[in-house]
């Protein structure tokens, strides 16, 4: 009769004791959040996979491709850019194919911002065409810096 | 019965040091953490940062928590649970040939030896189970 009583006893202070350990942990992972040492889990990540900030594209000395309609290209892109309109895949390939042949370096796709889709997609299909080349998609698009 | 107790003591002792030394440079610098973590391949995203978060502080506590009467009990159990987790994350890593460092104590570019962090967390939940069975009867004797 006793032993049941004793175990359901310590099951609920060993319960309690979780409960207190699991609280001191939220309270020093939250410390750690309050001081900024450690990151938000839940915040939007700076960047995702496949996209490069403009200060690091800016270092690494990159192709740029730009990936708007033609009239935004005449009307001002980043210095050496190459247009490649996705109705006309096959041209625009040949050209950059030409450029990164010569020196192979970092490919970086442009947008008119951070929401157009077109960057992503066409770092997309040039990783398929180009599966040795490093390509990414601009974070924030030319708003970035118009040229 | 006062050798027995020293020994217990000791053992106390060693896990107290493996975790609260384990916990400490994770908090200082929970971003390498993360990369560790995400090393193993089995976690990704914000389920990184969780784990970076707040598995540190929870080493933490229950290092600190062997000490203190009121949360032993808890605090072995988690430790064990916890070493479980580790021999099998180790042991999957090992069979996936995966060359990781494996975020244990002091964060440094080193390749893990699985065999050696098996054994020591083997050799550790052995420790912890014997710490848990004398204060669970400790606790029974003491008319709880």
């Amino acid at each position: 009769m006793g032993a049941p009583n004793n175990l359901a006893l310590a099951l609920r202070e060993v319960a309690r004791e979780l409960f207190f350990i699991a609280a001191l942990t939220v309270i020093g992972a939250s410390f750690s959040l309050y001081l900024g040492h450690a990151q938000v889990p839940w915040a939007e990540p700076e960047i995702t996979a496949g996209e490069i900030q403009l200060a690091d594209a800016l270092v690494l000395d990159v192709i740029w491709v730009d990936a708007r309609s033609n009239e935004e290209f005449e009307a001002g892109h980043y210095s050496g850019a190459i247009h490649i309109d996705e109705s006309d895949w096959d041209s625009g390939l040949v050209i950059l194919m030409d450029r990164w042949l010569e020196v192979p370096r970092p490919i970086v796709i442009y947008c008119g911002s951070e929401d157009c889709g077109s960057s992503r997609r066409l770092a997309d299909r040039l990783r398929q065409a180009l599966p040795e080349g490093e390509i990414y998609s601009l974070k924030g698009g030319s708003e970035e810096r118009p040229q | 019965m006062k050798f027995v107790n020293c020994i217990v003591l000791l053992v106390r002792l060693v896990l107290v040091a493996a975790f609260l030394l384990a916990a400490i440079p994770k908090i200082q610098n929970p971003v390498t953490f993360a990369i560790s973590v995400e090393s193993y391949r089995i976690l990704a995203g914000q389920a990184v940062l969780w784990v970076a978060l707040v598995l540190p502080w929870l080493e933490l506590v229950i290092g600190f928590g062997l000490l203190i009467p009121k949360m032993r009990r808890a605090s072995s159990l988690l430790i064990i649970v916890l070493l479980f987790i580790f021999v099998g994350l180790h042991a999957s890593a090992w069979i996936r040939g995966l060359d990781i460092n494996c975020g244990c104590y002091a964060i440094e570019n080193v390749s893990s030896n699985y065999f050696l962090l098996i054994s020591r967390n083997c050799a550790l939940i052995i420790a912890a189970v014997f710490v848990l069975a004398r204060d669970w009867r400790n606790h029974a004797w003491n008319g709880k």
